[in-house]
């Protein structure tokens, strides 16, 4: 993959983090999904490389019309406030992703920019699920996570597994989808997608 | 494939039948397919995990299925646990309200939802690849989310929210240490990535470390290690009771045998005194994490809730310090724990409905009033604090002696500090608990007495036999083939 796919991967995982409005949350990583799908298909030698680069095109679609169905499913009067600003949450997220560049030795991805790139998106979606309330917004940190393992499977020397693909596609849209169904059921119980409302349970 | 292979297909492909099978029968027979299915379902992997236990120097690891004594010693556990947890649940269903679902579905979803818990339960220890051990951990988030929050009460939504997001996260991290590993395997690819396989890792050391360390944390988060375990409190306090027996008797052990698994493995490419480290060190923050709590007053569960966390600490230490004395003692730990907190939580059910304050406030005096359900709960918290003869003070003995076996002599004292701590913590809430000053007043009778009277006599016997085979296991030919490596 070319290294400004590879750092358009990144500024889209900074939108995530910065950007209040879940959908455009939910474009940004459907987006970033079939950014590294079509940098698969362009990179594919083999049958089985193409359907897994199908596999995470279909992963990408599939996410991005069952998040957008629960948006528009519950519409918020107003997005809900983070509780840290914009800019301290990218200060935050910039300063660990260096942090993790700094402190992770080389992890054997095909270039020092690819390894980068992954760290940066695993500290984005880390930022994401911890400085992020509202509920939707914490499965879009994860699906950041995994966009990062993704970009990472596609820069490993050896081949990929179609099998793995598939299943990892299969988990993700599995867990998503229970998700959005706590969503739903929390924004019917508290009147809002907040996890501040989720604050009871503690010792 | 062997016969070996096919029983493993079978065992998992059971539950997943009877699955099916609870979502297609008739509402009226519901209750029935559940309980009838469960013997079956019970008996092939109790007697599969036997066998493999019997015969450990039989073992096959294929592909994608590995079939050994250390498989089968969590198969035993799944499937105890299982068994019990379907046969309790009737009882947890007619004495409890509302679901997430609706009222004409809600036994439907609950029976269905268990059975694919159960089969993916049972698919993880013998899943012959990291790779296919990992997207079955996943999935079984997915299940176990939906039952943790079954309830539909705001507490049981945060508890399933917390843990969804929390392991799904670390499962992230856990993944990118897979994609990692899979670099260095000469086969290539992510299916590649056979327990076997992992020890001719043939890329950089470092790199290798690196995705190590992430697996291990990743999957931390599943085990409900400290200091990643904040959802563990809160997810087994609030889901129905059989389901948290699940949760902390098969699902938490299980995850660990894919750590277990995944440290032996790659022990020759990271250095087998690094990796035992790494596993120590979470044991021993997660019961030093766990002690505090133990000398609380807390609700009854969710003090099982923070016992679970003290036993996956002092297993992590068995494993940690690999010798066969703490490897006997693994063994009877992961047996007697499965027995002893599951029994605690079953006896969440009629508690609850006899004391419905006890779901939130500690609870005092229940065997003045209830003689039959203060018995039970003191035998499963008597067994969980370690009192002699019951098979936890074996096992916690047996690992502790292993630490100082292996030369781990700071680690293993701090352990025995540690363990003897909690022991007093847990004996003072076994007091106040049975025959303390009675907190509360009752609301009911506690139902279902002669069944739980069945259920304590049944696992006090399975305890007290597990003390007779902890004597016997140090020195066995189980115990010899599971410290030279279940990888």
């Amino acid at each position: 993959m070319s290294g400004v796919l590879t750092w358009m991967l990144v500024a889209l995982g900074l939108g995530v983090v910065v950007f209040r409005r879940r959908s455009v949350a939910v474009g940004i990583v459907t987006a970033q999904a079939l950014v590294l799908a079509v940098g698969a298909f362009v990179d594919a030698s083999s049958r089985d490389e193409i359907a897994a680069a199908a596999a995470l095109a279909a992963r990408a679609t599939g996410l991005a019309v069952l998040l957008l169905l629960v948006v528009s499913r519950t519409r918020e009067p107003r997005p809900v406030r983070a509780g840290v600003t914009p800019f301290a949450r990218a200060g935050l997220a910039v300063s660990l992703a260096l942090a993790l560049i700094w402190l992770v030795p080389a992890i054997g991805l095909e270039s020092r920019e690819a390894e980068r790139a992954t760290l940066t998106l695993v500290a984005f979606g880390l930022v994401t699920v911890a400085t992020r309330r509202a509920t939707l917004l914490q499965v879009v940190g994860i699906v950041l996570v995994e966009n990062a393992v993704a970009l990472a499977a596609l820069e490993l020397p050896g081949a990929s597994s179609l099998v793995i693909e598939l299943g990892v596609a299969f988990d993700l849209t599995l867990v998503a989808l229970v998700a959005a169904v706590f969503h739903e059921r929390i924004f019917a119980e508290f009147g809002a997608g907040d996890t501040h409302a989720l604050r009871v349970l503690r010792d | 494939m062997t016969n070996r292979e096919l029983l493993a297909l079978a065992v998992v492909g059971l539950p997943a039948f009877v699955g099916v099978l609870l979502a297609l029968a008739p509402r009226r027979l519901l209750r029935g397919v559940a309980i009838a299915g469960a013997a079956p379902v019970g008996a092939l992997a109790l007697a599969f995990g036997g066998w493999a236990l019997a015969r450990p120097e039989d073992a096959e690891a294929g592909k994608w299925i590995v079939v050994d004594a250390a498989g089968g010693l969590l198969v035993v556990a799944i499937a105890l646990v299982g068994l019990a947890s379907v046969l309790v649940s009737p009882g947890h269903l007619r004495t409890s309200a509302g679901s997430l679902v609706s009222e004409s579905r809600r036994e439907r979803t609950y029976y269905t939802v268990l059975y694919a818990f159960w089969a993916i339960l049972l698919a993880v220890p013998l899943a012959g690849n990291l790779g296919a051990a990992w997207l079955l951990v996943e999935a079984t988030t997915a299940t176990s989310a939906i039952l943790v929050g079954f309830s539909g009460k705001p507490r049981a939504l945060e508890a399933a929210w917390k843990y969804l997001i929390l392991t799904s996260l670390g499962l992230g991290v856990a993944l990118l240490g897979v994609v990692l590993l899979a670099a260095g395997i000469p086969t290539g690819g992510l299916d590649g990535l056979t327990w076997g396989a992992l020890s001719g890792y043939d890329g950089d050391e470092e790199t290798a470390l690196v995705a190590y360390l992430l697996l291990l944390a990743g999957l931390a988060a599943k085990i409900g290690w400290a200091p990643v375990h904040n959802w563990l409190p809160d997810a087994h306090s609030e889901a129905p009771p059989p389901v948290s027996a699940l949760l902390s008797g098969a699902l938490l052990p299980a995850v660990l045998l894919v750590a277990w698994r995944a440290t032996d493995a790659l022990e020759p490419v990271v250095g087998a005194s690094t990796a035992e480290s790494v596993v120590i060190a979470f044991g021993l923050v997660s019961l030093a994490v766990a002690v505090p709590f133990l000398w609380r007053a807390l609700a009854w569960k969710r003090l099982l809730a923070y016992s679970s966390l003290e036993h996956m600490g002092v297993i992590a230490l068995g494993i940690g310090f690999a010798t066969p004395l703490a490897l006997a003692g693994v063994v009877i730990h992961v047996l007697g724990h499965a027995v002893a907190k599951s029994l605690g939580f079953y006896a969440a059910t009629p508690l609850l409905v006899a004391r419905p304050r006890a779901s939130r406030h500690p609870v005092g005096g229940v065997a003045r009033g209830e003689p039959v359900l203060g018995t039970t709960m003191g035998i499963s918290l008597a067994a969980l604090a370690g009192l002699p003869p019951l098979p936890l003070f074996v096992s916690e003995v047996l690992i502790v002696a292993g630490g100082f076996q292996a030369g781990r002599d700071w680690a293993a004292g701090v352990a025995a500090v540690l363990l003897a701590l909690g022991f007093l913590g847990l004996a003072h809430a076994l007091v106040e608990t049975t025959v303390g000053r009675p907190r509360g007043r009752s609301a009911a009778r506690a139902p279902g007495r002669r069944g739980l009277a069945v259920l304590a006599g049944a696992s006090l016997v399975l305890l007290l036999g597990l003390t007779a085979v902890g004597a016997w296991l140090p020195g066995s030919n189980l115990v010899e083939i599971l410290t030279e490596g279940i990888a």
